[in-house]
């Protein structure tokens, strides 16, 4: 990445806009644990024993990594857990979207309105994107924090 | 500025978030609280329900009066987890009254509206198997029809609250396949709140 592409600036901004959607999303879940557990078994991805654990504990580990990456606590730490979710949630949508099986995201918490399937395999594609799109702004941080690193030394 | 180890840091962020979770769900009420090990089962496609001969037949030995609807009557299914019925026969089954009805959708929608009579039973909730245990000790007879219903099409809950109650010995579990939805459409009574 280009000397612009890492500035301290624009890596701050970023550093906010990553904290403030992981913290949303987070909140959005924590709201409701037994509606993103439902979300979560949607899938058909994890065994049923699986399902409550994750969707308890998934949430708090992306308010964590929000706030910490809003405080620049443990920033490359944060924003390669990130960068793991990230990937793990495009494989999840990708493999439901091969298989045509809709699914509400749950990105952000469940539904506010029913959704025909038609919809949500629509919707599904434009998580995959936003996601792809994240993860482009975790690999600045990555890179940015860095170079940071590197030049201390 | 102190110098970050990643992996370190990594297991701390999850650790963290570990506790908070923990602590998150203990002060939870009953409707967002969760079991640790969930118990959902793969929903495997149910079977229409065929109705068995007349009040003469065989079935009808074991089948309670309040099992028939619009003729129809519903025997147990010993093989089979429960079985998919139409809005039609629910009607029926409603009508005749004593036919015990669930509802597998969350609480908060159960609160909103529900069929008249049904209790709540969500399957996401934490206190579902505290219900299934709780059904199974009022001493029902488990051969008699339960209609348990949720919000039709691709909702599945129905079909897990089934699966625990046969789980339990309850043999005639019907799923109202089209669910809630259909019983609006319907334009039939419902019923707002926590009663039942």
């Amino acid at each position: 990445m280009s000397g612009r592409m890492l500035s301290p600036w624009l890596t701050a901004r970023i550093q906010f806009v990553l904290a403030a959607l992981f913290v949303v999303a987070g909140f959005g879940k924590i709201v409701d644990p037994p509606g993103f557990a439902h979300e979560i078994h949607n899938y058909k991805l994890l065994p049923g024993v699986a399902v409550n654990s994750l969707a308890l504990v998934l949430p708090w580990v992306e308010v964590v990594t929000g706030v910490a990456l809003f405080l620049g606590i443990a920033r490359r730490a944060s924003a390669r857990i990130m960068g793991v979710l990230l990937v793990v949630f495009v494989i999840a949508l990708t493999i439901n979207l091969v298989r045509k099986h809709p699914v509400d995201c749950g990105c952000f918490g469940g539904p506010k309105v029913p959704r025909t399937d038609t919809q949500r395999l629509g919707d599904m594609k434009i998580a995959i994107a936003r996601d792809l799109g994240m993860l482009l702004l975790v690999a600045q941080v990555l890179a940015a924090t860095r170079r940071e690193e590197r030049d201390r030394r | 500025m102190r110098r970050e180890n990643p992996w370190r840091d990594a297991v701390a962020v999850v650790a963290l978030a570990c506790v908070a979770a923990a602590v998150s769900n203990a002060v939870a009420g009953p409707e967002r609280k969760l079991r640790w090990i969930g118990s959902y089962s793969a929903s495997a496609p149910s079977p229409a329900a065929t109705p068995a001969p007349g009040p003469a037949g065989p079935a009808a030995a074991v089948i309670p009066a309040a099992a028939e609807g619009a003729g129809k009557v519903f025997a147990p299914h010993p093989s089979t987890a429960r079985v998919e019925i139409s809005g039609d026969d629910v009607v029926a089954l409603h009508k005749g009254g004593n036919v015990l009805f669930l509802d597998a959708r969350r609480t908060s929608l159960y609160r909103l509206g529900h069929i008249p009579g049904a209790r709540p039973f969500s399957v996401w909730e934490a206190d579902i198997d505290d219900k299934v245990k709780g059904l199974f000790a009022e001493g029902r007879d488990q051969s008699a029809p339960v209609v348990v219903y949720c919000t039709g099409g691709d909702c599945e809950d129905s079909h897990m609250v089934g699966q625990k109650l046969y789980f339990v010995g309850f043999d005639n579990v019907l799923v109202y396949k089209d669910g809630f939805p259909d019983w609006e459409k319907r334009g039939l009574p419902v019923d707002k709140g926590d009663a039942p």
